[in-house]
């Protein structure tokens, strides 16, 4: 990876869905600005949506939660980290199950990410050439996704 | 044949809205106990509730006349009974029957809240964001602040004039900004019903500082002269229902209030 200053996007919005198809549209819209072509900016929009989705809806237990998302966008690449302000025990755990559904085999994978919900992060391995997940303290959770230009 | 449960909570982050989970099949049987439970919540003296529907696999047209005149009595008495969770194809069903129209319908129970929060409260939501300071990222900016405009019930006259308003004050921030762009350009909305607060801080340009202080003077009001430049600060101006600038320290910040006119 070449020694670059990338650009850089920072955005706090309060976890509610309604600021999903904003901020997932703002990051499609910048990716082309900065070169990538359409079929790349529309998936990372997907990879967007749901990681924000999944911050939104289980990482966030009180009404003034707010979700942070970090994308950093490189010639070669697009980095996004997401940050969510911790959700319930039980849903940090369905979490780590469906992190650990990677190593199964696929057939096992895509039954139980149908029937636990966890088709969204699935999806965004899928689209993605790195996965990270970080569960902190108060169960504090931080994504990061890698997705890399494919022409070059 | 799932057997209909009922079961009555406050809800733990708004102890001030009810939660009715309901789960199995509410057919014509369940109108008793729908009532009994009614009758039971409104002693408790609360008057906004939420129907969660998730575990739901059936609803008849008589469960929903009952639901219909809770929700009468909840609105006569300033509240009012949402649905949240409720499959598609109940509810598709449900809005062949019209009752879309009487009842708000919420994908899940936080979304539900949120609009709780939203409409009743009517408390303001926050959203902040930082980008480079290049003239490229203003398209993006200003739809995104539009997008959520639109998103929150704004109009299209009101979005689009919002998205005019941010339009000139990120180009102005990019245009008058500190020439070694080494500060991002900071956004910040402050979102309620009645209206949208934008502030556009950047870092300005040693060199330029003097003519925006005189021109923002000018179109302010505080000066008489005219100048050539200027004219995004005068349309925000026109376009906002209130505009003040601050040169305080090294930066500049714009601060633009408008208020929701549809």
């Amino acid at each position: 990876m070449k020694n670059e200053t990338p650009y850089i996007f920072k955005v706090k919005i309060p976890s509610h869905v309604d600021y999903i198809p904003p901020i997932r549209k703002f990051i499609a819209e910048v990716l082309q600005i900065k070169g990538f072509d359409s079929k790349f900016s529309f998936r990372s929009e997907v990879i967007v949506d749901e990681i924000c989705y999944n911050a939104v809806m289980y990482g966030s237990q009180s009404m003034d939660a707010t979700v942070d998302l970090v994308c950093t966008v490189y010639s070669d690449r697009a980095e996004f980290q997401i940050n969510d302000q911790g959700g319930s025990k039980e849903n940090v755990q369905r979490l780590k199950s469906a992190m650990e559904q990677r190593n199964e085999e696929f057939e096992k994978q895509v039954e139980y990410f149908k029937s636990n919900k966890g088709l969204g992060l699935e999806i965004v391995r899928m689209l993605s050439a790195e996965f990270d997940l970080k569960i902190g303290k108060d169960n504090v959770t931080s994504i990061r996704v890698v997705r890399k230009r494919e022409e070059i | 044949m799932e057997p209909l449960k009922i079961e009555i909570k406050k809800s733990e982050l708004r102890p001030d809205v009810s939660i009715w989970h309901f789960s199995g099949e509410l057919d014509s049987a369940s109108v008793e106990p729908i009532n009994k439970n009614f009758n039971k919540f409104l002693q408790g003296k609360q008057f906004y509730a939420i129907a969660e529907m998730s575990k739901v696999t059936h609803i008849s047209s008589s469960a929903v006349g009952e639901l219909m005149g809770c929700r009468q009595v909840l609105n006569e008495k300033g509240g009012d009974l949402v649905i949240a969770g409720l499959n598609l194809d109940i509810k598709t069903k449900l809005n062949q029957l019209g009752a879309t129209k009487i009842f708000k319908f919420h994908n899940d129970l936080r979304t539900a809240l949120n609009a709780y929060t939203w409409n009743v409260e009517q408390k303001s939501e926050n959203v902040w964001l930082s980008f480079p300071p290049e003239l490229t990222f203003v398209p993006p900016v200003r739809q995104f602040v539009s997008r959520i405009a639109r998103q929150k019930g704004y109009g299209q006259r009101d979005s689009f004039r919002i998205e005019t308003i941010v339009d000139e004050a990120c180009n102005n921030a990019v245009e008058h900004g500190a020439p070694d762009k080494l500060r991002d350009i900071e956004l910040f909305l402050k979102i309620d019903r009645t209206k949208l607060e934008i502030e556009v801080v950047n870092l300005s340009d040693p060199k330029k500082i003097d003519s925006l202080k005189a021109i923002s003077k000018s179109i302010l009001g505080t000066e008489e002269k005219k100048f050539e430049r200027g004219r995004g600060l005068a349309l925000i101006k026109m376009l906002s229902n209130d505009l003040a600038i601050d040169f305080s320290g090294k930066g500049t910040t714009v601060h633009v209030t408008k208020l929701r006119e549809e």
